[in-house]
């Protein structure tokens, strides 16, 4: 055979892999408004920079009329390009090639592609589509979601390892994904769960549709297994690019920083009327990171879940930063079982990637109530503090307006190393709010008194006028500074360049116990 | 809660039932969270009273280790029930029975933890029930609205 030959083999064969499973099962996954694998990653790096690996693995499943079973590429398509000029690995699993079910030689192409992303300092991102376990390959198929489990676990935090689910992902499939930093869903293609509906039903007898109990909303709203919520692939797809902008390809680099375009100085008069004077008033605390950020753009992470918290990515002169702020539109801006969750996991991302945090406080306290205290809020609310402590990053804190006892410390207070802390002349920082403190401190006072109720009116007063103002706190150096509200741009580029340098170490440590 | 073993047909419930105050001037018996008014109790977040064990049972597993859960949530075109996401006092209601709504529309002002609480329409719709009434007090999970 000459080498023109061998060359036109060559190029069979490639057609043969990239024909996945062929024009008909492609026309399927195309009218279940679905784009293939190759499509996927088309649109997902910059165009024509994929290149594929593994093209020509086969899988050795010789039970059940397996030998006879031609599976091209094993159903997931593997490699590196780049994504904005940056080096990204990914796998995509073809729904197309016996239902992209992963088997010994499925993972283990999966598996070649993390470890090459971990020795290179790449992040990974994974499309998932796949019908679960090759059952043929029995235990071979189960060893190789553990080795994808495992090598997720060792990348957490030295890579991003971003998940997106683009079809079915059930039963043990799911927890690849779970133990990524980010998961995306895209509405009505998306599923994950653990127990799918027919299971369930036989079970407990509970109807639930596949939407309903693992639908794209129901993780981005309900259960907070998912981070972004996309209405298409397309849009989807788009996001992924979106969130790598903002994050190191390692944890060994800083985060890409964009030329700036807005101007440092930039004071916004508008600021002045966003928190209402009357402290019982709601406002959405959205208008003052998109006020005081690079050109407004932020980009929030788990937007529909724990709503009384806000969470995402913007810039800050041209440089990321992880944003957490209370939300008083939703539950008063309390602190709850999710919320802490959502902050607490996102904190110790921004840490991890050397991503600065900065947090805008606004919380009367923590959210009353029996079912926060059965579910455990204490161990919750716990990794919250846990996490800022734990973060070595630049950290700056900005209070708004209510920053209140334990919520208090717990939304990065300098008590738990924030390095930088502003106050606005709004802001209310005490121990407890007036007319809570006032009963307990003057209880015998009101009691005595000929007309309680003006008494106690009297007394809470007196509290609010002497300790509902940041000065207390800045009198203890627990605030740097308070500062007109049109000013917090400047003040907080200011406080990022001169923390920009920082440098802070823990005791060494195998690692620690958060409360999970 | 006071436990209660009712034998209806020759099979055997479960049912836990809550005492709570009934308001005087509201012509609406409610149960926590409960509504029985006619028309709406279809919408069913049956959380006191749980009638897990509606299911046919299966003779084999005693009837107080059956797993319970809560009804499911009602179907869509069942009507969307707002509940109250925190403790606190029914400060205002802005609508009436009858009206329209949009999406974010104000319904009712919650107030909890110091702060006026806008409660809002998760979907557009018809407002097909008002349950809050001003100056009341309501738990989590207490019906507000429930839009058709």
């Amino acid at each position: 055979m000459g080498i023109e030959e061998k060359l036109e083999e060559l190029k069979r064969r490639i057609e043969t892999v990239q024909a996945g499973g062929g024009a008909e099962r492609i026309k399927k996954q195309h009218a279940k408004g679905k784009l293939t694998a190759r499509e996927r990653l088309d649109r997902l790096f910059d165009e024509g920079s994929f290149i594929e690996v593994d093209q020509f693995v086969r899988h050795r499943c010789t039970e059940f009329g397996m030998e006879k079973v031609e599976a091209p590429g094993e159903g997931v398509v593997t490699g590196y390009g780049t994504i904005d000029g940056r080096l990204v690995y990914a796998f995509a699993q073809d729904f197309t090639v016996i239902g992209g079910t992963l088997g010994e030689m499925h993972a283990a192409k999966v598996c070649k592609v993390m470890d090459l992303a971990v020795k290179t300092g790449a992040p990974l991102v994974g499309l998932n589509d796949s019908g679960g376990a090759r059952i043929q390959e029995g235990v071979d198929a189960l060893n190789g979601y553990g080795n994808i489990f495992y090598r997720n676990t060792l990348a957490s935090g030295v890579i991003p390892q971003i998940s997106v689910i683009m079809g079915p992902s059930a039963g043990g499939a799911v927890y690849s994904p779970a133990l990524t930093d980010f998961v995306f869903m895209v509405d009505k293609v998306s599923q994950m769960f653990i127990t799918g509906p027919q299971v369930i039903k036989a079970v407990t007898g509970e109807e639930v549709s596949f939407e309903e109990l693992g639908g794209a909303m129901t993780h981005n709203r309900v259960s907070g297994v998912a981070h972004f919520f996309a209405e298409t692939e397309e849009q989807c797809l788009a996001l992924v690019r979106q969130l790598l902008s903002y994050l190191p390809s390692n944890n060994l680099e800083d985060p890409p920083v964009k030329e700036p375009v807005d101007d440092i100085n930039r004071c916004e008069e508008n600021l002045l009327a966003v928190v209402p004077t009357d402290s019982n008033k709601p406002y959405e605390v959205r208008e003052i990171i998109t006020a005081v950020v690079d050109s407004g753009e932020f980009l929030e992470v788990q937007p529909y879940f724990a709503q009384n918290m806000v969470v995402g990515f913007a810039r800050l002169n041209g440089r990321p930063v992880g944003i957490l702020a209370n939300q008083p539109r939703v539950l008063a801006g309390c602190l709850d079982i999710n919320a802490s969750d959502k902050a607490a996991r996102f904190v110790r991302f921004c840490d991890a990637f050397n991503i600065p945090l900065l947090t805008f406080v606004d919380t009367p306290g923590y959210l009353p109530g029996t079912d926060q205290e059965y579910g455990g809020i204490i161990r919750h609310g716990a990794k919250l503090l846990y996490a800022y402590s734990e973060a070595t990053v630049p950290k700056i804190t900005v209070v708004l307006r209510k920053a209140y006892g334990g919520a208090y410390l717990a939304m990065c207070s300098r008590s738990l190393g924030a390095d930088q802390a502003f106050a606005w002349p709004t802001a209310e920082i005490a121990v407890m709010g007036p007319e809570g403190a006032a009963n307990i401190i003057f209880r015998r006072e009101i009691q005595e008194s000929d007309d309680p109720p003006s008494k106690r009116q009297e007394k809470v007063q007196e509290y609010r006028d002497k300790f509902t103002n940041p000065y207390v706190a800045a009198g203890r150096g627990y605030i740097d500074a308070v500062i007109d509200p049109r000013e917090t741009r400047p003040r907080l580029i200011m406080a990022l360049m001169a923390l920009a340098s920082k440098r802070e170490t823990r005791p060494a440590k195998k690692h620690g116990n958060i409360p999970v | 809660m006071r436990k209660f073993r009712v034998t209806v047909n020759g099979e055997e419930y479960e049912v836990e039932i809550e005492e709570v105050q009934v308001e005087a001037k509201t012509p609406v018996s409610r149960t926590d969270g409960v509504v029985d008014a006619p028309g709406s109790s279809p919408v069913s977040k049956t959380r006191p009273i749980r009638a897990g064990a509606r299911k046919a049972p299966k003779p084999e597993v005693p009837e107080d280790q059956k797993p319970r859960q809560p009804q499911p949530a009602a179907p869509a075109g069942e009507g969307e029930v707002v509940e109250a996401p925190l403790p606190g006092t029914v400060l205002e209601v802005m609508v009436s029975e009858g009206q329209q709504v949009e999406a974010g529309d104000v319904l009712v002002i919650l107030e909890a933890m110091k702060m006026e609480n806008e409660i809002v329409a998760p979907v557009s719709g018809t407002v097909r029930e008002v349950l809050a009434q001003k100056g009341s007090t309501v738990n989590p999970g207490d019906v507000l609205v429930v839009l058709g």
